[in-house]
């Protein structure tokens, strides 16, 4: 019996899904993209209890250096000088009472920089605050 | 001469489609930051309220930070930040008894910062186990300023 020749087969990488996968990467990285107000790189105190900074909080941004940064939430961080920090919370109170604000300090600073800091917030008659932190490695467990 | 039309299909040319759509990607995977930004809550005092109340040392649960890198708690002998756990045992039986007693963390100015939050961390513990057990609601903890403290006669 005559068996006939083999056909070759062409060898080539299908790029029909090519699309699609890229398309899923886009909707991936753009539901997952935040963009940070503040980008200063410094040493956070960690902490267990960590609940998740609300879109749009205002940052003020202590570095160790003890330099002030501030952002209203919209726009990026801008350095401001340590007794300016009252008409910027009192211009943020007035646009919303209830404005998160959230402290990233480093861990370094000594207290009287954020206890400043706090006395001013208080003055502008702000509420909600979060000091940010990173997480710690849980060495005790109180449950 | 007769002219044959050729008849052509038209069509949307898709060829670049996926040139677009990784440069998206680029884009994107260039100015995504995945770094979950978390911290600690804390409400600050409102100061209009007309029912405020000026809390005695000997009625609260009165924490001081040092400058040391220590803490003392009520009468107790100041211990290491690194031993802050065991401010969980002292405050869990009286917290539990009685969870309106109000919590005062004075911290002293030349103290890390970490040191306050080390603190803050435990009690913000506390509260989230005594909501979940006894369904207590939030504690009342307190960071005076200096100029509060010093107003209240603490430190």
């Amino acid at each position: 019996m005559k068996i006939g020749k083999t056909k070759t087969v062409d060898a080539y990488i299908p790029t029909a899904s090519m699309a699609d996968i890229a398309f899923l990467l886009i909707v991936f990285f753009m539901i997952t993209t935040v963009f940070q107000v503040d980008k200063t790189s410094l040493t956070l105190p960690r902490s267990n209890v960590r609940s998740e900074v609300v879109k749009g909080s205002a940052f003020i941004v202590v570095t160790e250096g003890g330099f002030l940064k501030v952002s209203d939430g919209k726009e990026d961080t801008h350095p401001i000088d340590q007794s300016d920090v009252l008409s910027f919370a009192v211009d943020l109170m007035s646009k919303n009472p209830e404005q998160p604000i959230v402290l990233k300090v480093d861990q370094n600073v000594k207290w009287h920089t954020v206890d400043q800091i706090l006395d001013q917030l208080g003055q502008a008659h702000a509420k909600n605050l979060q000091f940010l932190t990173d997480l710690k490695i849980r060495q005790e467990k109180f449950e | 001469m007769k002219l044959v039309k050729k008849k052509e299909n038209p069509e949307i040319p898709t060829a670049s489609m996926a040139d677009i759509a990784f440069l998206l990607i680029v884009f994107f995977m260039l100015t995504t930051v995945i770094s979950a930004t978390k911290g600690i809550e804390h409400q600050l005092p409102q100061q209009d309220k007309k029912t405020q109340e000026n809390i005695e040392k000997e009625d609260s649960v009165y924490i001081k930070v040092n400058a040391d890198n220590t803490f003392t708690v009520d009468k107790e002998p100041p211990a290491s930040i690194d031993a802050v756990g065991m401010l969980h045992d002292y405050l869990y039986p009286k917290l539990s008894n009685n969870w309106k007693k109000p919590i005062i963390i004075y911290v002293n100015p030349e103290a890390k910062y970490e040191s306050m939050v080390a603190v803050l961390d435990v009690v913000k513990q506390l509260e989230s186990q005594l909501m979940k057990e006894k369904n207590i609601p939030n504690l009342t903890i307190t960071i005076p300023t200096q100029a509060e403290a010093e107003t209240w006669g603490y430190q």
